[in-house]
Order: structure tokens, then sequence, then C-alpha cells
């Protein structure tokens, strides 16, 4: 399905889509070997990951390949690597490695190492700079802290800190054209031409898609180039523009349903560790397809995040097939005795 | 390792918190869904329109203007076309060979060709059309013409210029145009229900619009209807293809009551000296005739001058640009003295046979305030007719001394005093009839009876323009009914002004008419050197505009040192009588009598609208 799509999105570019079925072979290869897997082995072995996929990064770092002023990209030879797609995935399964045996509820101190190694992360990703990724591996460490029963009263505290340091981080943490996009939010129309092309462009572009939609390869606000970034962040736009609320309706149905099925697999997994990595891992799939979706209406600024198995790009799409695979593994490989 | 127990509670717990995520969850996916559903259906139409606006773009197609006719279907404004020469820079590979190609057939200014090559990459990678030349002679187009095969990417393309063919002679009646501005532009589409969106502007489109006279009253009708060529565009804005061309619809012709000949009689009349001619065909109202003066060249206004000569028009002090015949104001003075009498007559303060003894001043009882008359020594035992006649200001000042002065107001504003009295002339000024509250809110005075007694001469605070004049002059012709004026006959039937009289009589017109046409005729006359110069009867009444009060005729010997403080001559007429056709208005600013100045130039329009016909 996702194919379909990027092909109308690329324009028609043959060789975009022929790449991206290539990397949903290996996607569905790769998902198929990690499912086969007994989940323990992923508990066991979660440190490594995480050690793995950080140095991922530093190399990335050092070697990496700069586009457009960011490097985030590490150049394999037949792909680029976007490095901090791993450590989305290796995060959530090391905090449910680390907090499966934790007494409920979490002590301050397994909090506090937990919150270290998130920021530690976090942190990594946005020098690259990433913010979109960063905040997903962000949130996808909450969860897994969450879920594992981190203390309201922690919750709470930090919230109010959170709110309390707005101000410190728009100042400090936010780059100027971070900042634009969150002023263009507030008011697209201000400068319509300018910072809020983009958003006004896919409004006009899901909008104009009607009930119907205009018909695949229709889309005039993709083909005619108004719209920015269709293969990638803009690609439910197109989707709209061409197949109309009912084309939307299908692809977020499924989406939906995908979600329904994760949470039922995390509440009957055979222990803790599985439910905290499938509802961590879950949860970073919906939260991506929400910020993206979100994004591309209008309703948070446009922080470059794709549309997971729909957008173009080979990271994303193989970490979410690793991310599948790893849960598919959790709930084949059941245990005699549960509990 | 946790005991089953706390297993137990963290499996409770855990499921309790992913019900929670998912909460949230589920509804930001209804959320969305309600997003997406009032961006699709709801506001469907908002962004269908959007799309569209943003995937096409049009080049609007004007209308040819309609042509303006005077009444004898004679052209007074033209369209002539003009021919450029266009290229089409998107399928030219090297423009420096192309120009030097064409540059064997036709000669190019270094100023065109540079224009040319420096727009040449802009308006190829947009697809958009370029002009090479201008105004190609017909020479140069038959040698391009019969070379043609040899560019495929160059063509000739005409555009119309609007001509008048009487350069002077009706630039503040008929008008000029101008170009387009973009709010205007916005305001006429919107008018056509067409989009006001990004138009492309276009060689051979030259927008224009009446700016002034019949072009701008109107314009709508001479305009037309913009037709429009659609095509697809990318982000970018580079033309793809044309979608659609929905065809111009041109502007209608416009048949007017004007009159060539007349209008050039009175223009030459006039000769440059400050003033006005206005005539009027009195059964329907229509203007024939509407000359002010001195007047400026509206081809070289309408198709480029330079700023120089703009300048030195502008600064004019004869002021050629201002409309004297619609917007200057003047005193009517002693032309209005029909009216009063009429005022006497249908008031009962007097009738013809009512005599006053004219001594040659009105003494003012009330502060023994002096009013001359004209004439020393006075016009001595005088009646209604001949105090017409003869013009005796002492007559009128005691008629108007028993008036009541809101009656007197309301009588006048029959007469066109104080109100527009045509609807199709361009920003018509109303003069200014004065009441006592008019008085009191601008010149924080209070009324005194010698306003009155001023106004029963003309004098003082009322003024008139031109046209009102007409306006009066021809509704004394027509006995107290008129249809308001206008440049176009046909619609000339609605807007009549009737006099409700209660005790005017027919025979009292026929007196007032007779008394006019004694002003003439009559050995005492005030316009009696009008005489010969025609040969039917004519209706008149002079009047000298004072402009500086003085005591004695010494005295306006010396004020006359300077031309600007000379009296205005002012005649109103109306002919051939008994039966008049046509009623004029002529004022001559400074031109010092009404009879001897101001008379030869409305007899000369008389004479031309009445014995060419």
């Amino acid at each position: 399905m996702g194919l379909v799509f990027l092909y109308s999105a690329s324009q028609g570019n043959i060789e975009t889509t022929v790449k991206q079925s290539l990397f949903v072979v290996l996607g569905l290869i790769l998902m198929f070997l990690l499912s086969q897997i007994d989940p323990d082995f992923y508990k066991n072995n979660s440190l490594l990951f995480l050690i793995f996929s950080i140095v991922l990064i530093l190399i990335t770092m050092i070697f990496g390949k700069e586009v457009n002023g960011a490097k985030r990209w590490l150049d394999l030879g037949f792909f680029t690597l976007q490095s901090s797609e791993i450590v989305k995935i290796a995060l959530p399964v090391f905090l449910a490695a680390y907090l499966y045996d934790k007494p409920l509820p979490i002590s301050l101190l397994n909090t506090l190492i937990s919150m270290m190694v998130i920021l530690i992360i976090v942190n990594l990703v946005r020098i690259q700079p990433d913010l979109g990724t960063s905040l997903v591996i962000f949130i996808a460490g909450l969860y897994v802290l969450f879920l594992a029963g981190l203390s309201w009263r922690f919750i709470g505290i930090s919230f109010g800190t959170f709110i309390l340091s707005l101000p410190f981080i728009w100042n400090n943490f936010l780059e100027p054209f971070q900042r634009q996009r969150i002023l263009t939010l507030l008011d697209p129309n201000a400068d319509p031409y300018g910072s809020g092309w983009n958003i006004t462009q896919s409004k006009i572009a899901i909008g104009s898609g009607g009930i119907q939609g205009k018909g695949y390869g229709e889309g005039s606000q993709a083909h005619l180039d108004f719209l920015p970034e269709t293969e990638t962040d803009f690609i439910f736009s197109v989707i709209a523009e061409e197949f109309g609320f009912i084309g939307a309706c299908i692809l977020i149905s499924t989406f939906f349903f995908i979600m329904l099925r994760c949470f039922f697999l995390a509440i009957n997994a055979r222990d803790r560790f599985c439910r905290l990595t499938i509802g961590g891992l879950s949860l970073l799939f919906i939260s991506t397809i929400f910020i993206n979706l979100a994004m591309v209406v209008g309703i948070i600024p446009v922080v470059g995040m794709p549309l997971p198995f729909i957008s173009k790009g080979g990271s994303s799409l193989l970490s979410f097939y690793i991310a599948f695979g790893i849960i598919i593994s959790m709930a084949t490989h059941k245990k005699l005795m549960q509990k | 390792m946790i005991d089953l127990n706390e297993t137990i509670i963290e499996k409770k717990n855990f499921f309790n918190r992913l019900v929670f995520v998912y909460l949230f969850f589920g509804m930001l996916f209804l959320f969305f869904l309600y997003r997406t559903f009032s961006l699709q259906v709801s506001s469907f139409t908002d962004y269908e329109i959007a799309s569209l606006e943003n995937k096409t773009r049009e080049i609007l197609i004007q209308p040819r203007r309609g042509i303006i006719y005077d009444r004898n279907g004679k052209i007074i404004v033209n369209n002539r076309p003009s021919y450029n020469l266009i290229l089409k820079p998107s399928q030219i590979d090297n423009i420096d060979e192309h120009i030097e190609m064409i540059g064997n057939y036709i000669e190019l200014s270094e100023e065109d060709t540079l224009y040319t090559k420096e727009n040449f990459k802009r308006k190829a990678k947009l697809n958009r059309e370029l002009v090479l030349k201008k105004n190609l002679s017909m020479e140069e187009i038959a040698k391009f013409e019969s070379r043609r095969y040899k560019f495929p990417a160059t063509f000739v393309d005409e555009r119309y210029s609007r001509e008048n063919l009487y350069s002077e002679i009706f630039s503040h009646a008929v008008g000029y145009v101008g170009s387009l501005g973009d709010d205007s532009l916005e305001e006429i589409l919107n008018d056509q229900n067409l989009r006001s969106k990004e138009t492309i502007f276009k060689y051979s489109n030259g927008y224009i619009v009446g700016k002034t006279g019949l072009e701008n009253t109107y314009d709508k009708k001479l305009r037309g209807y913009f037709g429009k060529k659609i095509y697809e565009v990318d982000a970018s804005g580079k033309l793809l293809n044309e979608l659609k061309e929905i065809p111009a619809k041109n502007g209608e012709d416009l048949y007017t009551s004007l009159d060539i000949s007349s209008q050039i009689i009175a223009y030459e009349q006039l000769d440059k000296r400050r003033g006005a001619v206005v005539a009027i065909e009195i059964e329907t109202g229509a203007i024939v005739t509407y000359v002010s003066s001195p007047s400026f060249p509206i081809n070289k206004i309408t198709n480029g001058m330079s700023q120089a000569d703009f300048n030195q028009l502008l600064n004019d002090k004869d002021k050629p640009f201002f409309d004297r015949a619609g917007q200057g104001r003047y005193s009517p003075a002693s032309t209005i003295k029909p009216a009063i009498g009429l005022y006497g007559l249908e008031n009962k303060i007097i009738d013809w046979e009512y005599t006053i003894d004219d001594p040659g001043f009105f003494v003012l009882p009330e502060d023994n305030r002096i009013y001359r008359g004209w004439k020393k020594g006075g016009h001595g035992n005088i009646n209604l007719m001949d105090a017409i006649i003869e013009s005796s200001n002492t007559f009128f000042f005691s008629l108007a001394y028993n008036s009541e002065i809101d009656e007197l107001v309301n009588h006048l504003s029959h007469f066109g005093f104080g109100k527009n009295v045509c609807i199709d002339c361009f920003i018509p000024d109303d003069g200014l009839l004065p009441n006592p509250e008019w008085k009191m809110n601008t010149l924080n005075f209070g009324w005194f009876k010698g306003d009155t007694v001023n106004m029963g001469v003309g004098q003082g605070y009322l003024s008139a323009t031109p046209i009102q004049l007409a306006y009066y002059s021809a509704f004394l012709a027509k006995k107290g009914t008129l249809n308001k004026f206008s440049f176009i006959q046909d619609i000339n039937t609605t807007q009549e002004d009737t006099f409700m009289s209660n005790n005017l009589v027919d025979d009292d017109w026929k007196n007032i008419h007779k008394s006019m046409i004694g002003v003439i005729e009559n050995p005492k006359g005030t316009a009696g050197r009008l005489r010969d110069l025609k040969n039917y009867a004519v209706a008149a009444k002079s009047g000298t505009v004072e402009l500086v009060s003085t005591e004695t005729k010494e005295d306006y010997q010396i004020i006359r040192e300077v031309e600007g403080q000379r009296d205005h001559a002012i005649i109103i007429a109306f002919a051939p009588m008994p039966n008049p056709k046509y009623a004029v208005s002529v004022v001559i600013e400074n031109g010092e009598s009404g009879g001897a100045v101001a008379g030869p130039v409305a007899i000369s329009v008389l004479n031309s609208l009445i014995n060419n016909e």
C-alpha cells in the first residue's frame, strides 16, 4: 500500500519506488528473522543493542554525511543509515529489560538512572540536529517508564518543572528556525508564502481532496510542486488529496487497527519485559503517526517526521519492521508456564 | 525478582496505565477523523477553490472599448489600432541570433534590444510573451509578414489605443481614459463575477479605464466584459498549457446627445478665455453642448505626455483641467431676475401692473443701507416687464425685501439652484443656494434682511454652475417643467421636475418670455447689440457678476486694472421664440459685460444649433 502511495507522491519516480520496495522486502525478511528469536534474547542483550546504537550515533557524528546542515546519516555504500532510527528501537527495549524486575513503584534511583539514559540519548540525537526524532525517542522512553510503574508523584513534579522551564527551553534550546515554525503554527496566514507555505499548501491539498479525492496521480497540489516534501513528511496530504476522505479514513483506520492489536498483544504478553516492550514500541509507532498527522493538518509545527510504513526513507521503514519483528516474536513465543 | 502477588499488582497497574495512554490516543484518533472530515468535507469548497487557484493562472483579455458618437452619428472617440512585434521567448534558443535576424528586416532600437535581452531569460522560464518593438509601421508589418515562416516564435499583434478625433473640444464633456490601477481592476473583476486573483498583464490588453467625463460615467457600459485565458501553472509560476479561453465581450457604443458642430463653435467662441458654455435641447433635457475653456489636449493625456508638459498644464493659472461647465461656481447676478419676478407673481406680492419708483438705489429700512442699481438716476416708474428688460436692481431689491427667505429659497430650488440637475455629469457641483441655517452653520452669522435683498439680484452667497444656469434657462423656456439633464437622449424620459404652482398662469410665463425677448429686441434692453446677430427671436437675460463691490463707475475703473477683479460676464438664453428648442448658458470669467461679451457666444451657439437643422 505504502509503495503505491509513494509512487504517486514521488511523481512517478520509478527509481524511488523500486528502492523503497527493496527496503520493504529487506524489512519483511528482517521482521521474519527477528520474530523467530526468543524474547529472552532481546532481554539479555538489550544493553548490547543500546551500546551498539549509541556507537552508531557517535560514528555518525564523526563520519556522517551532512545534508542541509544536519549530520544524521551514515553512508553504508548501498544505503545511508539514519542512526537515530535504530536507537529509537533499542532504547525502549533496553528500558524494558532494565525495569522488568524492579519492584513497584519504581524507586527514585531507578527512575533517575532511566531518565539519565533517556536524556543522554535524546541529547545525542538532538545535537545532530534531529529534533523530531529526539522528541519521539524521549516520548518512547517515557512510555516504558510510565508503563513500568513510574510514581505519580514523580510525574507530577517533572510535569510542573517542565511547564515552568518552557520559557527557558524556548530561549536556549530551540534554533531560530524551530521557533519560527512554532510561531507559524499559531498564525499560518501571517506569512503564507514564507514559513506558512508548507502548512497552507498541505491544508489546501487535504481539503481539496473532498470525499472521493481527485484520483490516483491527479493531485494537482502534489504534482505541480505546490506541496513540499511529498515523499516524506507530507505524504498523508498527497494521499488525502488523491483518495479523499474515504482514503484518509481507510489509512487512519488501518493504523488504528494495528494500534488496537498491539494493545491486546501487550496485555496478553507472557511476562513483564514483553509487556513493557510491546507497549513501548507500539506507543512509539502510534506517536510517530500522530505527530506526522498533526503536523500535516497544521496542529503542531513542522518537525520532520515520516509516516510509518508509508513515507520514503529506508531507515525509518526498517526500524519499524524491526520493531514489529520484536513485537511478533514476543507475541508468538509463549512460555508454557506464564506469570 | 518480584513475587507472584506483586506480579498481579504489576499486571493490573500496567493494564490501567496502558488503557490510560490508549484512551488518550483513541481520542486523538477521533480528533483526527474529525479534523480530516472538517477539512475535506465541511470546508471542501473553500479548499477546492484554493487548489484551483493554485494551479491556474489567468490572462485577462480586455474587450474593445465602445465608440462614442455625437447625436448625428459622427464618431467622437474611436479606438486606433497599433501593431507590436511579439516574441515567445520559451521557443527561442538563441536570442542574440534571433534579434540579429529580425534586425535585417525591422529596425530595432538599442533600447528595445537591450530590454528584450534583459528580460528574455525570465520570460522564457515563465513561458510568457515579450514585446520586441511597439508601433510598427505598415511597411515593417509587410516586411515581417512576408518572412513570417522564418520566425515561428515571433508574431505581430494588434492593440488599441483610445483616440478622440477632436482633441481639445470634448476634453471635459467626454473626458479621458487612463491605465487601470490594481485596485480598480479588482473592483471591476468582482463586478463582472471574475475572481480577482493574480492576473497576468499581457502586452496587448492595455488595461484602460475611464477617468473623467462620459468615459468615466459610462465606463461600465463602454468597457464591456473581460475575457480570459486560463493556463495551468506549476508552483514556480511557469505556464504549462492553456486550459480554456473565455472570449471578451466588447463594450457597447455610446450614442450621446452632444453636437459636434455647436461644440466646435462654442470652443472657438470662448477662444481660450476662462469660461463655459452649456446648451440643452429643451424638449428632452439632452445636453448638446458642454464646453469648458481653456481646454487641454486629451489624446496626449490618454496616450502619454511628457512630465514637463503635464506639469505645465497642471500649473497653468487658467486651470485647464477644471471643468467650469459642471463645477465652476458663479453668482447668477441679474439672470436671476425672471425667477424672482415669478416668485412675486406666485405669492401675489406683485402683478404685471404693479410699479415702483426707481431712483437708482434701494434703501434698506432697517439700517438705511443703500443698495445701488447699475444706472445712475434710476429707471423711474417701472413695472416687472420693464424691470427685466432694463434690469432694474431697485425693483428686485424691493421685491426681495418683501419676500420670506425660506419661501424664496424653496422657490429657487425648483429652477435648478442648489441641486444636481444632471444624471450623468462627471462630479457635478451643486452650487450654493444659501438659507439662514446654512449661514449660521458655516459663517456663524445670523441671516440679515440685506442678504435676502442681495439674493433678489443674484448677488451675495447665491452661486450656480453653468449647467445649473442652463437648467434654469430651459426651465423658464419650458414654463416650469423639465427633464433632468443627460448626455444620452434615450434615457431621458423619467426624471422630470415640475414646478407646482398655485397662482401662475400660462400668460405669466408668456410675459416672462416676452420680457426676456425684450432684453434683446427692446431699445432699452441690456443686450441690444445681439439684435442683428440672428434671424429669429431669442429670449435672454444677461448678468454681470460683481466680484468687488464698488460705489461708483470711477471706483470700478480702478479695480478693473487687475483682470481677476473684473466682473464676470454671464447670459442665459433660449430660442427660437415663441417655441424654443434650445436653451443655453454662457459664463466668461472677468468678461465684464453679460450682454456684450457672453451674449455673442450664446447667439453663435444657438445659430449653429438652429440653423444647421
